[in-house]
């Protein structure tokens, strides 16, 4: 399996996930309507929409949390994702980053990280019995690093503010090894300067894996973006690079038409 | 371990399974003298710190409540008071072969499910994996359909409602109300020489420290900070790729082996196994002990079951009705001023303390410091 050029259209073989006629339906509240997505192996790609539009849902479906009604949705060359748990999807390798930061308040940061570490198994005799060799507090120091929260590997997760949190989170998932990493609006509650770190991060990450990012603050989606999927009533209402999508008459019909500061959000 | 614990636990194991049972055989006049009375219900007591243990790797650190421990509990003092009925043999008061219950329901032969209880290694391994197979199909449907929380804690309360349902009726052999009781040996030992009860308690006493060990172990390893992540965030273990289901039925099934092996040791030393040592009531008794002693540090659980038994026994004896309103007002006052047990307010006195001494000896280096709830062990 090797990567297509982009300039190709993409096809199953580059795509890192791909999605086809894939319908959620919420006891008669489609959140995702026949909805086709795919993208490419180490893109980074930024899915903006108003509320309801499917955001949260995409992501629940490729993270395994949400079975959709009808569809396929397919990881890598060939791996049917609708039959497994969320913790074989997260095994295979795909690492989801919440909305609000979720981590283990009642460990350490160091431990928050060590159970996120990727393992060939993480079964309870496994964990009963491995103890961490110097490879994996290698690779623990290094992730710890890269979120710069090095100097709060002993303290207890529950002690970070709101920013160092989310980067715990950004860690643990990166800690994961994953070839895809789904990202919910990582920036929500950030400061701007830890908004530009974030952005810097995210960058980083996507040098060497696949990241899809749901982000609503479109000064972030300029700082990051390079192909913007635009999500509209549960399908996809038009995709490209990000000057393009502002500018398209059907996105700002539809901020403008369904909600004041989405419109301003575009602009 | 850390060293500290290390030194507290073989401190304590000297005492409670060396010096205590050598105070029972000093002569009844000596101040250190220990009655047969009391070493019996110190016994009673462990067992119930056996059981504690397992309640609180389940509740204190994987966060999963159960309020249907008791049933496990009975599980296992049924079935060593069904060897034990049956050691009896011809020498119960209806001089039958069948246990004495029996004879008076008018059951003409031993049903099918007691013949496998005469050997005693049977039994020694029924009072391990009927507990565990029970709690495994249990709690592997139970976790699979992703019952959690609340819910999980009511159905555990019904659990523990429909065993003492069955377990009271006479149709099930197994003693109705009334229970096994009037057992006369264990293995061949006469029950009643003390000899053979501080026998029991000092097994009593080796199982307690062997399970303390045990879940010690658990917590020190990686899967014991998947329990605490489990209780801090299901869902991010799981994203991590852990299945908390599993982790979950580990742990249930562990307990429910602790407390099957805890009922197994009581039944002996108390002489009797009822019904009503296995409902409702009883097993939320087991959990105000975990609370009450201080829940994710194993030795809080054991603290507990100890010392609020303690102060029932001294209360039933002397003050009968104040036992169930200092029961409730101890409950409640865990939840309300004290959510982390004797150990946890302890602790934050000790805390306190240490800070105002360093305070007064150095002002310069006081510095707030921050508190982190649970006492990293």
């Amino acid at each position: 399996m090797t990567p297509t050029p982009s300039s190709e259209p993409p096809t199953r073989a580059a795509s890192i996930i791909y999605m086809e006629d894939v319908t959620v339906n919420y006891d008669g509240f489609k959140a995702l309507s026949r909805l086709n997505f795919f993208m490419d192996r180490r893109e980074l790609r930024v899915v903006i929409g108003p509320n309801g539009a499917g955001k949260t849902t995409l992501l629940d479906v490729v993270s395994g949390r949400v079975k959709p009604e009808s569809g396929r949705v397919i990881f890598g060359h060939s791996t049917d994702l609708l039959p497994l748990r969320e913790n074989q999807i997260a095994q295979l390798g795909i690492g989801r980053k919440f909305q609000t930061p979720s981590v283990f308040v009642n460990l350490t940061v160091w431990d928050n990280v060590e159970l996120s570490l990727r393992r060939a198994s993480k079964g309870v005799f496994a964990a009963l019995r491995q103890r961490d060799a110097a490879e994996e507090r290698d690779r623990i120091a290094h992730t710890l690093d890269s979120v710069k929260l090095a100097a709060k590997a002993d303290g207890m997760a529950g002690a970070l503010s709101h920013g160092e949190k989310q980067w715990l989170e950004i860690g643990m998932v990166i800690a994961q090894d994953p070839e895809l990493l789904l990202v919910d609006e990582p920036v929500a509650g950030m400061t701007d300067e830890e908004t530009e770190r974030t952005g810097e991060l995210l960058e980083s990450i996507a040098a060497d894996r696949s990241v899809l990012v749901i982000e609503h603050d479109m000064e972030f989606v300029r700082q990051i973006a390079r192909t913007v999927t635009v999500l509209h009533q549960g399908a996809v209402l038009c995709e490209g690079p990000v000057e393009q999508v502002q500018s398209d008459p059907r996105v700002l019909e539809v901020y403008l038409g369904r909600k004041r500061e989405g419109a301003d959000a575009v602009h | 371990m850390p060293k500290r614990e290390v030194v507290a636990l073989g401190i304590a194991a000297i005492v409670v399974a060396v010096v205590l049972p050598l105070c029972n055989l000093l002569p009844a006049g000596s101040p250190l003298a220990i009655s047969n009375f009391t070493l019996n219900l110190f016994g009673k007591f462990l067992t119930y710190a056996i059981l504690a243990l397992g309640l609180d790797l389940l509740w204190g650190y994987a966060g999963v409540l159960s309020l249907g421990h008791g049933v496990f509990f009975g599980l296992g003092a049924y079935a060593m008071g069904m060897h034990l009925m049956l050691e009896i043999g011809s020498k119960s008061v209806y001089q039958s072969s069948l246990p004495d219950f029996m004879v008076w329901n008018q059951v003409k032969s031993l049903p099918l499910f007691w013949w496998p209880f005469h050997s005693a290694a049977f039994t020694l391994l029924a009072i391990v994996l009927v507990p565990a197979l029970f709690g495994f199909a249990f709690g592997y449907l139970a976790f699979r359909s992703r019952i959690r929380g609340v819910y999980f804690s009511i159905i555990t309360q019904a659990l523990a409602l429909s065993a003492w349902l069955v377990f009271n009726r006479n149709e099930m052999n197994l003693g109705g109300t009334n229970g096994l009781a009037d057992f006369k040996t264990i293995f061949g030992f006469p029950l009643s020489q003390p000899a053979t009860q501080r026998g029991l308690y000092v097994v009593t006493a080796l199982v307690l420290i062997a399970g303390y060990v045990l879940c010690r172990w658990i917590t020190a390893t990686r899967a014991g900070k998947v329990l605490v992540a489990i209780r801090d965030s299901e869902t991010r273990v799981l994203f991590s790729g852990y299945s908390p289901a599993a982790y979950k039925l580990f742990v249930f099934v562990v307990s429910a082996v602790l407390a099957g092996v805890a009922g197994a040791l009581y039944a002996p030393q108390v002489g009797i196994i009822t019904p009503a040592k296995i409902g409702v009531l009883p097993s939320i008794e087991m959990v105000v002990w975990v609370a009450a002693g201080g829940r994710g540090t194993l030795y809080g659980a054991v603290l507990g079951a100890f010392g609020v038994n303690w102060i029932q026994s001294w209360l039933t004896t002397s003050y009968p009705d104040l036992w169930l309103l200092f029961l409730g007002g101890l409950f409640m006052g865990a939840v309300l001023f004290f959510p982390d047990g004797v150990v946890g307010a302890l602790g934050r006195l000790g805390a306190r303390a240490r800070r105002i001494v360093s305070r007064r000896a150095d002002p310069a280096a006081a510095t707030p410091s921050v508190s982190l709830g649970r006492p990293t062990s």
